[in-house]
């Protein structure tokens, strides 16, 4: 039962604090740390950190897509992931997305900020007309929403308990030096998680915010004509 | 045939269950992924110009065919753990 439901720790005014909050919380200290200690001395490598992440979600976007409009949001999605994903190689600490609610968490924040990026692109009438072409998938376009939202939370989660519970299982049966291979391909699959989450996020934003061919023709006519006149 | 009170014959049920959806939920998938893999590589081999974008392709559709595989693990650590049917008839 303590496999998938995270242990409370301790209660605040009657509020159950899990492990993972906890590590959560230990983690955002880390990430600080190590933003302001690479800031100080090693300003080249945060340099290349933000090339990598900008070409990751670069690559995915349409080409003429202002990229940096969304890197705030999509790059502290990445760092915090990355660092969610391996966090549990540490000691006494357990990944903090080995908790359905942090994966929830995070895919309703990707679920918002594409209909907020997609409204302030198009405009609220703008942005509803694109789920409706033709009227009679309307209904489909909701249900790819919501199911979109929900296999971001349930691929993140599984993911990471998987990995989890393999070295955990391996632990109990040999407990030196055995789990060490599966510790390492718990890394390499967080990172990777942390990549496929971050493609997958800017490409749904890349699909709300685009704008179709013939809209753009009808604009720049428009454009033309008040120019003209 | 021996004689089995509900609750065992539920628990049995539920090991058999779940040791034949994660044999069939993990090796439907990973057959899949190996047909994928096999259509990029020889995309690449063709045409290595267009390896990063296969690349990506690549990932964000492995990851997309990975997660069938993982939503049979998670129904069956569900009810390996935390079976909701023994909850219901002898909670």
């Amino acid at each position: 039962m303590d496999v998938i439901n995270p242990q409370v720790v301790f209660y605040i005014f009657g509020l159950p604090i899990n492990n993972t909050v906890v590590s959560t919380w230990v983690m955002m200290a880390v990430i600080i740390i190590v933003a302001v200690l690479i800031r100080k001395f090693k300003p080249n490598i945060a340099e290349a950190l933000l090339e990598t992440i900008n070409g990751i979600i670069g690559s995915v976007m349409p080409e003429d897509a202002k990229v940096t409009k969304y890197l705030p949001f999509l790059g502290s999605l990445t760092v915090f992931l990355i660092f969610a994903n391996i966090f549990s190689i540490f000691p006494a600490m357990v990944s903090p997305t080995a908790n359905i609610n942090t994966t929830f968490a995070l895919a309703l924040l990707v679920f918002f900020s594409v209909h907020v990026y997609g409204i302030r692109e198009k405009g609220l009438w703008g942005y509803i007309k694109t789920f409706s072409k033709p009227i009679f998938l309307f209904p489909f376009e909701i249900i790819s929403q919501l199911s979109r939202t929900l296999s971001l939370t349930l691929r993140l989660f599984g993911n990471i308990l998987s990995t989890d519970l393999v070295v955990a299982v391996v632990f109990s049966l040999i407990p030196y030096l055995a789990p060490l291979p599966f510790a390492a391909l718990g890394m390499l699959t967080g990172v990777l998680q942390a990549y496929i989450f971050t493609v997958l996020a800017s490409l749904y934003i890349a699909s709300a915010v685009e704008i179709e061919q013939t809209e753009q023709e009808r604009r720049r006519l428009k454009e033309e004509l008040q120019q003209s006149s | 045939m021996w004689q089995l009170d509900s609750s065992t014959l539920i628990t049995v049920l539920t090991i058999l269950a779940s040791s034949i959806g994660i044999v069939l939920g993990c090796v439907v998938p990973a057959l899949m992924e190996g047909k994928a893999v096999q259509k990029a590589l020889d995309g690449i081999t063709r045409q290595p110009d267009a390896a990063n974008d296969l690349r990506t392709t690549l990932l964000i559709s492995m990851a997309l065919l990975e997660s069938t595989a993982i939503y049979t693990l998670l129904v069956v650590l569900v009810l390996l753990f935390a079976n909701p049917l023994l909850d219901r008839f002898f909670g």
